[in-house]
């Protein structure tokens, strides 16, 4: 049968070569259509069939699992009897074979994982002791050694939902590698896993911070508890890396770190505008007074964005020093960014001068000025 | 015996929460998303309601805002339960008729104190219970 088949083969490619060449074109192309076809169906059934058989299992193992961590964990006895580490777990209960399976291991700390973000407290303590007690760290930190990154993200995520500490050797590299995901993970496991540096890797941060990644780490300052907030001007004044500066911007005037408002300074001398725009930026939610002189010398050199902030930024100090030099914005300028910004920071200063200022202005000005005046003062137009 | 109606789309959670009740000696029955929970709400029994705010079919804020109109309802209370913490939604809970509010992760004991403290406040306003005494 074989050597029938191998001989109609032979046949049909010596047939092949005398054949027209569009001919020859086409049974090409029906080749590949018919192996691609066979392909893709072969990997959709594969892929069901995993899928099956992970239902499957999943449907047996996770009421067990589920069984284990409620008995063991939600309706232990002494709880809220015993200091949570005093509590020792049914070793017969959590040593059951069932439970050395690399999947089923897997499983329970998926499933420990949903019940710590569910609960605090003792009840959230004693999941971690059972993490900890099942040995399941092991399976996380062996995760951490895989060359996938999807694994590592993975273990990291484990580690840091379940409050476990990861040695700078393992981390700090991790916070700076080249792909963007492993690196935001690294570094947003970095900041609630360290108790005393948590921004320690800024200093050797040389991959960017990503605009979302920035997000998701302020968010996570600003949510962990205990977090050591350092002053972030050491960063503005010494990193080389364009994001950690601009990120430390956001936090000091978030933290109104007002020791920082010196090294923000400085950065109006730096070349790249994008930084100054940031600093100066930084430097009107601080409310820097003694900016303001500098800002003011700096402004006509600066390009239109800057020039944006700078405004907005002596609207944010509102010291009433520079109403005059508003004014002068607002009436002269060419620029229709420039005088809606220049109206909205004398508006914001609300103070008796700036207030008599407005109503001079709407009483002489002409219409189109006029009408920015209006669209500032209304309420519900938010700026 | 108290009888507390959970509605979470969570399934993990909503079986914590189910061992954590009867595990104290509540009564508990259960609902996975808003359409479960208005069919329970109107066929079934209950003292307390403990209600997820994000679920499909039906939001808790509607939850709340349904059982609050409904005048042979009036006599239980609500537990807001939520990962969403934000003020607007709080009060917004707060104005529609819940009688407590809890963010997750919660913590299981103040879960429990804080029911005991509602069935006190219940039995000292004079309000009985409408499940019947087993």
């Amino acid at each position: 049968m074989w050597s029938d088949l191998t001989n109609l083969l032979y046949q049909a490619y010596e047939q092949y070569s005398f054949l027209p060449l569009f001919i020859e074109i086409a049974l090409f192309f029906i080749f590949i259509a018919i192996f691609a076809t066979i392909f893709a169906y072969g990997v959709i059934l594969f892929r069901r069939w995993k899928g099956y058989v992970h239902d499957k299992r999943m449907k047996f193992i996770r009421p067990k699992v589920e069984e284990m961590i409620t008995e063991q964990v939600l309706i232990n006895e002494n709880l809220e009897q015993i200091p949570v580490e005093e509590i020792e777990f049914d070793q017969a209960a959590i040593n059951d074979k069932i439970f050395k399976k690399p999947w089923v291991r897997q499983v329970v700390i998926d499933i420990l994982i949903q019940y710590r973000k569910n609960f605090r407290g003792e009840v959230g303590e004693l999941l971690r002791k059972l993490y900890i007690d099942m040995n399941l760290t092991k399976d996380s930190f062996e995760k951490m050694k895989s060359l996938k990154w999807e694994r590592k993200i993975k273990a990291v995520v484990e580690l840091t939902q379940m409050d476990v500490q990861i040695s700078d050797v393992t981390i700090l590299p991790l916070t700076n590698s080249t792909n963007p995901s492993l690196r935001a993970a690294a570094r947003n496991a970095y900041i609630q896993l360290s108790k005393n540096e948590p921004f320690k890797f800024f200093d050797v941060a040389t991959e960017p911070i990503l605009p979302w990644d920035q997000l998701e780490l302020f968010r996570i300052i600003t949510t962990t508890k205990d977090i050591a907030i350092p002053n972030f001007s050491r960063w503005v004044s010494y990193s080389t890396n364009k994001s950690v500066v601009s990120f430390c911007l956001k936090l000091i005037a978030h933290y109104d770190q007002q020791t920082a408002i010196p090294a923000v300074m400085d950065l109006l001398n730096n070349k790249d505008h994008y930084f100054r725009a940031n600093a100066i930026n930084c430097l009107g939610k601080l409310g820097a007074e003694a900016a303001e002189d500098r800002l003011t010398k700096i402004y006509a050199t600066q390009p239109i964005h800057c020039q944006l902030e700078i405004l907005k930024a002596l609207g944010r100090i509102a010291s009433g020093n520079n109403l005059e030099f508003l004014k002068n914005e607002f009436l002269f300028s060419s620029n229709f960014d420039v005088r809606m910004a220049a109206a909205r920071s004398i508006i914001k200063h609300n103070t008796p001068a700036s207030r008599a200022m407005v109503e001079d202005l709407r009483a002489t000005t002409y219409e189109e000025n006029k009408l920015i005046i209006s669209h500032c003062l209304n309420p519900l137009i938010k700026h | 015996m108290t009888t507390i109606l959970i509605i979470e789309d969570d399934d993990i959670m909503l079986k914590a929460v189910r061992n954590i009740l009867t595990k104290a000696g509540y009564n508990v029955l259960t609902a996975k998303d808003g359409k479960e929970a208005f069919d329970k709400m109107e066929n079934c029994e209950y003292d307390i309601v403990i209600t997820d705010l994000m679920m499909p079919y039906a939001n808790g804020l509607e939850v709340v805002s349904r059982l609050r109109s409904d005048s042979t309802k009036r006599h239980v209370s609500i537990i807001v339960v939520s990962s969403v913490g934000n003020e607007e939604t709080i009060t917004e809970a707060f104005r529609l008729g819940a009688d407590d509010y809890l963010k997750k992760p919660i913590m299981a004991g103040e879960l429990l104190i804080r029911l005991r403290k509602l069935i006190e406040n219940r039995s000292t306003s004079n309000l009985k219970l409408v499940t019947k005494k087993k």
